[in-house]
């Protein structure tokens, strides 16, 4: 599975969306978690894809008054009004002013903690990735707060999201006041 | 069979004007054979979807062959020809014929891809010769026997004019023994509409209208007389009897293969009509707790003409509990969420509309396909018509008249009175106002404090009130009335009225006003609805959780409404909401500012005018502007959302907003015209977004967001305040 | 000003007939109907000195028109000229047993409708 075709792995995705709405409780006792595969530039970061609702193509953003940075404003979708979080603002990352590419960034649709929607803008999706989910670590330090755990992917380790404290920002603007 | 067409200058522009015809016709394709899928009726592919499917790649065929895609002429030929033999009965209606019919017009699809990239060429790409000769065995190795028609016992004159389409459903109407009649009526040729459709209204209510064939009537030059053809399973007696139209000739010209005699009932529309009854009279008597085993119906003489079918056997009732009855099944309980499924999809209907309509437009300027657009912007203005009765149908539906809150509310009020013993009167008028229902729903807890609040504080006991000079019974009057577009409620009493001299110190003792500001007794007034601000340290039982005015303001706001408060001292309050009458569809007005743009409601639009900057006058550090003598407030709008200025000593617009009695002018860049929105809330992670009530998807201006007139409106008050 | 009444189901092919016909200049008029049905409406509401029709359409086919068309002594004598699918050799037969007077077959260069067209308009002028 590469990322050279998007449509193959947005059915990916979707099918993998639809086999744990299905069956996770059945295979509890296998404890495999499907993570969902984003990046931003050279670095993995992971979503719990039980989360994810929908991946879609970037479209234009309509800016937002009076909200914090790390909203870059709203999509529609299908009718639904959603806020997109950039992603790199969101984690402190330096914001590199590159091109928004609509062939390759992506809008992880995710379902929040009251159902509520929310967008995460990424550089690109590649993968699902199944996982042990006794094979995670605790996070380093010097993560963010947004990440609750590591999980092994190949030679190296993907950040994985807690999903509720990615989208709370209220958190982070503190977090963000104090240092 | 394709016609070569000299190529020309003008090649893409026919391919672009191609591509936009096939596209819908491809869409409507798909969504037949997504149905065909689906549907079926007892194993068998639904007749009228094959149809529509055959005649689709029929004229698929034809439009590619008028502009030279012979590739894609071919294609859909062979696609004609399996759609053709499914409907003719050639061929087997299994999923592998379903598989290819999916598959051509994916093909089909990619196909006229190419050509909207002039990609293509006429001969079609390599896929497409593929499936052309897939399709070409499978035809051939399935070519079924059972071509040759069977005699049929009908009237050559009739069969003299179907298709061989309707023919062949002529068989397989006999083959599955249904009999076969023909209905006749005469009409005025000038008028004969109505009467043909209510004509075939009842035949296909009673079976399949298999042909409908015109001739000339008794007197031809001012009669015309149809005759229908009817495939039904209804024996003769059941089938005159129901069609019931006097007007029309029956003649059964083929007896079914199994209805011999009336004894054997099938099931027809009548039966299914006793049911649905017998249903509904079980739901309404079960509804008050009584078993009442016995379907209710009338006799014949106390139900209404036509009703009679469902009841022969049934003991007589009196006349009022039938109409009570009919009362009930004729009113249907639907989910609030529902309507709004509904209402969503009306607001896309609207938004395609849009789009729809832009492109009429923008076709309307090209010769070359000047009759079609002319087509497209008539059948654009009547989806517009149709659309707004839609629209106008579903927002009906969702009103409720506030009675039903009122009455919530009177029962509250019954039951204080019982439990703190104070004498109280509660007054309702225009409890038939209407309005959405889900503003309503979120106006009950507001209402209820503010009867509360009433009940509690404002209400003196009654040796205070016959002490003032006033009746000893405390009267709370709820009134709700219309203006304009939006709903005026008003919760007043006849009490204490508000202190004007509390309710300042209040504010002053909770830093929420400094010491030395002045204020008008109105904007005094104002304090009470901020938040943190509450004129009695002890909240007694009655005046429920601590919910202050702060909230009653916050739950309106939030439906795009605004609280006002009047009183006097000595002899009582008035606290005013006024609402929209909806929330559900807005017609907003589109500004835009920078390269932003906004959706202002239209309810809330009073004017809009052009201005010179030099127009613009200053006082007191706010921009005002000179209205016909009355100053108007003005907010930018840019520095509300903090946008980069706009180029000074430009001409720019105000849009004069006003709720209620508070009026300001919203200055814009632009004026960008009106369009219908759907109102929809901004999910993520920001729960509120102070000026902004939501926001829209306007067709090809992108997602706009709507601007909270109330909160901007408010702001300005505020600022007046503080000023 | 002669007077050509298009009866056809599918506005995409009903266009194209139009504008192919609208060619023959501006000594003919063209009126449309998109059903079997509007073209009855529209039969007793004006003069025709042409019908050309497609066969198949929902509500009234095209050989139900023609047949009654050639039954009503006030149309009898207007040419139908029929325009359809190749597909079916049966219902072109038909259409002529019934009295069309020429039968186009679909998909077809729009000089070929135009001469058929002509044809026919010059009969009714000669009669």
């Amino acid at each position: 599975m590469t990322s050279g075709n998007p449509a193959a792995w947005e059915d990916l995705a979707r099918a993998a969306v639809g086999r744990i709405g299905g069956a996770a409780e059945d295979e509890t006792a296998v404890e495999l978690r499907e993570l969902l595969v984003i990046w931003l530039d050279e670095d993995p970061y992971a979503l719990p894809i039980e989360r994810v609702r929908e991946i879609v193509r970037l479209r234009p953003i309509t800016p937002v008054p009076h909200v914090p940075a790390a909203v870059r404003g709203v999509i529609s979708l299908r009718g639904e009004i959603v806020q997109v979080l950039d992603l790199r603002c969101r984690l402190d990352l330096p914001v590199v002013p590159a091109a928004l590419d609509r062939r390759r960034h992506r809008i992880v649709v995710m379902s929040g903690e009251d159902g509520q929607l929310a967008g995460v803008l990424v550089d690109r999706v590649s993968e699902v990735l199944r996982t042990p989910a006794a094979a995670t670590r605790s996070p380093d330090a010097r993560e963010s707060d947004a990440v609750c755990a590591l999980v092994p992917h190949g030679e190296r380790f993907v950040s994985l999201f807690d999903v509720d404290r990615l989208l709370d920002l209220g958190r982070r603007t503190d977090a963000g006041a104090a240092s | 069979m394709a016609v070569r067409r000299k190529r020309s200058p003008a090649r893409s522009k026919v391919a672009r004007e191609f591509v936009s015809e096939v596209d819908d016709l491809l869409e409507r394709m798909r969504a037949d054979l997504a149905d065909l899928g689906d549907q079926r009726v007892r194993g068998e592919l639904v007749p009228d979807l094959v149809n529509r499917l055959f005649r689709s790649a029929h004229t698929l065929k034809g439009v590619a062959g008028m502009f030279g895609f012979q590739g894609i002429g071919a294609l859909s030929h062979r696609l004609e020809d399996i759609l053709d033999d499914l409907r003719m009965g050639r061929l087997d209606p299994g999923a592998c014929a379903l598989d290819l019919l999916d598959e051509a017009v994916a093909v089909l699809a990619v196909e006229v891809d190419l050509v909207g990239r002039e990609a293509a060429t006429p001969e079609g790409s390599e896929e497409l010769r593929n499936l052309m000769q897939r399709i070409e065995s499978a035809l051939h190795g399935d070519a079924a026997a059972g071509c040759v028609p069977e005699p049929l016992a009908v009237e050559a004159s009739l069969l003299r004019a179907l298709t061989e389409y309707e023919e062949h459903r002529l068989r397989e109407s006999l083959r599955g023994g249904r009999a076969l009649y023909v209905v006749e009526a005469s009409f005025d040729l000038l008028a004969f509409e109505e009467g043909l459709a209510e004509l075939s209204e009842s035949s296909r209510a009673l079976g399949e209208i298999i042909s409908t064939l015109p001739a000339p009537g008794d007197t031809p030059e001012s009669q015309i007389c149809f005759s229908l053809i009817v495939a039904s399973e209804l024996d003769a007696e059941s089938f005159e009897r129901r069609l019931d139209l006097p007007a029309a000739r029956v003649r059964m010209v083929q007896a079914g293969a199994t209805l011999a005699t009336g004894s054997a009932h099938p099931p027809d529309a009548a039966d299914e009509l006793g049911k649905d009854a017998a249903a509904a009279g079980r739901a309404a008597f079960g509804e008050g707790g009584e078993a009442d085993e016995e379907p209710a119906a009338g006799d014949g003489e106390a139900a209404p003409a036509g009703e009679s079918d469902a009841s022969e056997d049934t003991p007589a009732r009196p006349a009022d509990d039938l109409e009570s009855l009919k009362s009930i099944s004729e009113t249907v309980r639907v989910d609030i969420r529902k309507l709004d499924e509904l209402m969503n999809l009306v607001g896309e209907l609207v938004i395609q509309r849009g789009t729809i309509g832009a492109i009429a437009e923008q076709l309307l300027g090209e010769p070359r396909v000047a009759r079609l657009a002319r087509e497209l912007a008539k059948a654009h203005k009547a989806l517009e018509r149709k659309l707004q009765e839609l629209q106008a149908g579903v927002l009906e539906v969702r009103m409720v008249p506030m009675r039903q809150v009122f009455e919530k509310l009177s029962r509250v009020v019954r039951r204080l009175r019982r439990e703190v013993g104070k004498e109280v009167r509660l007054e309702i008028h225009g409890g038939d106002t209407e309005l959405d229902k889900l503003i309503v729903e979120e106006l009950a807890d507001p209402l209820m404090h503010l009867v509360r609040n009433a009940f509690d504080h404002a209400l003196e006991p009654p040796d205070e009130r016959v002490a003032a000079g006033k009746p000893a019974e405390g009267t709370i009057r709820l009134e709700a009335y219309q203006r304009g577009n939006h709903v005026v409620i008003e919760v007043s009493d006849d009490g204490r009225g508000i202190d004007l001299e509390v309710v300042r110190a209040q504010a002053v003792a909770r830093g929420l006003l400094a010491p030395e500001t002045l204020l008008t007794p109105k904007q005094t007034l104002d304090l009470i609805l901020l938040p943190g601000f509450s004129t009695r340290d002890a909240i007694t039982e009655t005046s429920g959780r601590g919910v202050g005015m702060d909230v009653v303001r916050e739950n309106v706001t939030a439906l795009g409404g605004l609280v006002h408060v009047e009183s006097t001292p000595g002899s009582g309050t008035t606290i005013c909401l006024t609402l929209p009458i909806t929330l559900a569809i807005i017609q907003a007005l589109v500004v835009g500012v920078g390269d932003q743009r906004f959706a202002i409601p239209l309810t809330s639009v009073l004017e809009t005018l052009l201005v010179d900057p030099v127009e613009i006058l200053r006082s007191e550090g706010r921009e005002l502007l000179n209205l016909r003598g009355e100053p108007l407030a003005l907010r930018r709008l840019h520095v509300e959302f903090g946008l980069p200025a706009p180029a000074e000593n430009v001409r720019q617009a105000v849009v004069v907003v006003g709720l209620g009695d508070v009026r300001a002018g919203l200055l814009v860049e632009r004026l960008e015209g009106q369009q219908d929105a759907v109102l929809k809330p901004i999910q993520g992670p920001v729960r509120s977004v102070h000026g902004i009530a939501g926001a829209t998807e306007l067709g090809d201006r992108g997602t706009v967001l709507v601007v909270d007139v109330a909160a901007l409106v408010e702001d300005a008050g505020r600022r007046r305040e503080a000023a | 000003m002669q007077h050509i009444l298009i009866v056809e189901d599918s506005p995409t092919m009903r266009s194209l007939v139009v504008s192919a016909l609208e060619e023959l200049g501006d000594a003919v008029r063209i009126s449309e109907a998109a059903s079997g049905f509007e073209a009855l409406r529209a039969l007793p509401r004006d003069q025709y000195d042409l019908i050309v029709t497609d066969i198949n359409m929902p509500d009234i086919n095209g050989l139900e028109l023609v047949s009654f068309v050639r039954r009503n002594a006030a149309y009898r004598a207007i040419p139908l000229l029929i325009i359809s699918t190749e597909g079916s050799e049966r219902d072109r037969t038909r259409g002529l047993e019934l009295g069309a007077d020429a039968y186009l077959v679909k998909p077809f260069e729009p000089e070929t409708l135009r001469s058929a067209a002509r044809e026919l308009l010059a009969k009714t002028r000669e009669g």
